[in-house]
């Protein structure tokens, strides 16, 4: 029970980013993918079971505004964390800038699936404006996140600069 | 290499976690509403609740800013209704005011004070546009102001029976006898001239004579404070109060001779 803890503060995580910080952060449209971003997360460093069933979960969090197709939220973010999980076991992602790409990749393919999804007109633009920037965004964060996980950046290396 | 009994576990999520999937995905909204409705209440809830809270205090600080606004400005409004309401009444007390017998009342506001210390002057809203002329005499409710000491276009400069290089030709209520009033900086306004035995008490009120042709006979001056008789000298010495508050002058009138 001790290690499903993480996990739910990681759907909490979500949830207050989605209602409180998605908004705030959006930079002309373009909004950080944290649900995909952490899903991706799980995948690169834990196991596959456990990365599918986070990416379920967090398709239901992420769907409770559109129950309708919850499902597809659920199913989706799954595939993602089981995708991820299988390209972390196939390639070599030591390097800090192949996790970036891994993340800005499956972050990417999320946000044209949400813009296929939810929208009806005008995909190609939202692909080009929202899904792809938006993965950019994503990818700047995950850098920010390896590098301090990484310990590139510390509190002595950011006193020594000021 | 994972084992072929992990493996199998690994299958079982998956079968599950598609299953789930699917299930949600051909029961459309009538499953996932529950599933949507338990995690808004549990999940969501606190979040929402903190957001609202936030925008709450935001907007109420929004609302106090926007009331402080109307605040600040309803005091001004208050003030200036107050200054209104000073000047009305100043206006009314001078509604039913009298001029001197040939003469004719050109209302003025004084804009500006002459005067470093106490005030000796002051600028006026009428000038040679309105005909006003030099020595021009200025009155107000109370009594003699001054006279017109400089004129341009649209404004007059004008000297009070506070500077020292004004004189009137006065003459003592009830005695009649006659003196010079003016003021001096260490003393104040005195009446000088005035006969040692002349008729001239305290409380005794003061008026211009007439005399030097620049202030017409009869406006009243001052009320007398104090009088000493010294008895080697021909003249007293005569306190006066003043019967214009000088630091208070608003409004004056203008004495126009009336006729040709």
């Amino acid at each position: 029970m001790i290690r499903v803890v993480p996990y739910i503060l990681y759907a909490l995580l979500i949830a207050a980013w989605q209602v409180m910080f998605k908004d705030l952060t959006s930079i002309f449209g373009a909004a950080i993918n944290l649900s995909a971003m952490v899903v991706l997360l799980v995948a690169l460093f834990k196991s596959e079971v456990t990365a599918a069933w986070f990416g379920f979960v967090v398709g239901l969090v992420l769907a409770v505004g559109a129950p309708s197709i919850m499902g597809w939220h659920a199913l989706f973010l799954a595939l993602l964390g089981i995708v991820g999980y299988q390209v972390r076991e196939r390639l070599n992602l030591e390097a800090s800038y192949s996790k970036e790409l891994f993340v800005l990749g499956g972050v990417l393919v999320h946000n044209i699936f949400l813009v296929l999804i939810e929208t009806s007109t005008g995909v190609f633009h939202l692909i080009w404006s929202q899904a792809l920037t938006g993965a950019v965004y994503t990818a700047v964060i995950a850098w920010l996140f390896f590098t301090i996980k990484e310990g590139r950046i510390t509190r002595e290396r950011v006193r020594s600069v000021f | 290499m994972p084992s072929h009994s992990s493996n199998n576990w690994r299958n079982v999520h998956l079968a599950v976690i598609v299953c789930l999937s699917l299930v949600l995905i051909i029961t459309g909204a009538s499953v996932s509403r529950y599933v949507s409705e338990g995690l808004l209440s549990s999940l969501y809830y606190p979040f929402f609740s903190i957001r609202d809270y936030i925008a709450d205090m935001v907007g109420v600080s929004q609302e106090n800013a926007r009331l402080q606004q109307q605040l600040v400005d309803a005091r001004m409004k208050v003030s200036l209704l107050e200054s209104a309401a000073r000047e009305n009444e100043r206006l009314r007390q001078a509604l039913g005011f009298e001029p001197p017998p040939g003469y004719s009342l050109v209302p003025a506001e004084v804009v500006a004070i002459v005067g470093e210390q106490a005030s000796v002057g002051a600028v006026i809203n009428r000038g040679a546009a309105d005909s006003v002329f030099v020595d021009q005499p200025l009155i107000n409710q109370s009594g003699l102001v001054g006279r017109v000491v400089h004129v341009m276009p649209g404004y007059a400069e004008i000297q009070y029976l506070t500077d020292p290089a004004n004189r009137v030709a006065a003459r003592v209520i009830p005695g009649r006898e006659m003196g010079i009033v003016k003021f001096l900086p260490g003393s104040g306004l005195i009446l000088d001239n005035f006969p040692v035995d002349g008729s001239i008490k305290p409380g005794d009120r003061v008026v211009s004579s007439g005399l030097g042709g620049v202030y017409p006979a009869g406006l009243t001056v001052g009320e007398v404070v104090t009088v000493i008789r010294p008895a080697e000298e021909p003249f007293c010495e005569v306190d006066l109060k003043a019967s214009v508050n000088f630091n208070t002058v608003e409004e004056v009138f203008l004495l126009k001779p009336e006729g040709p």
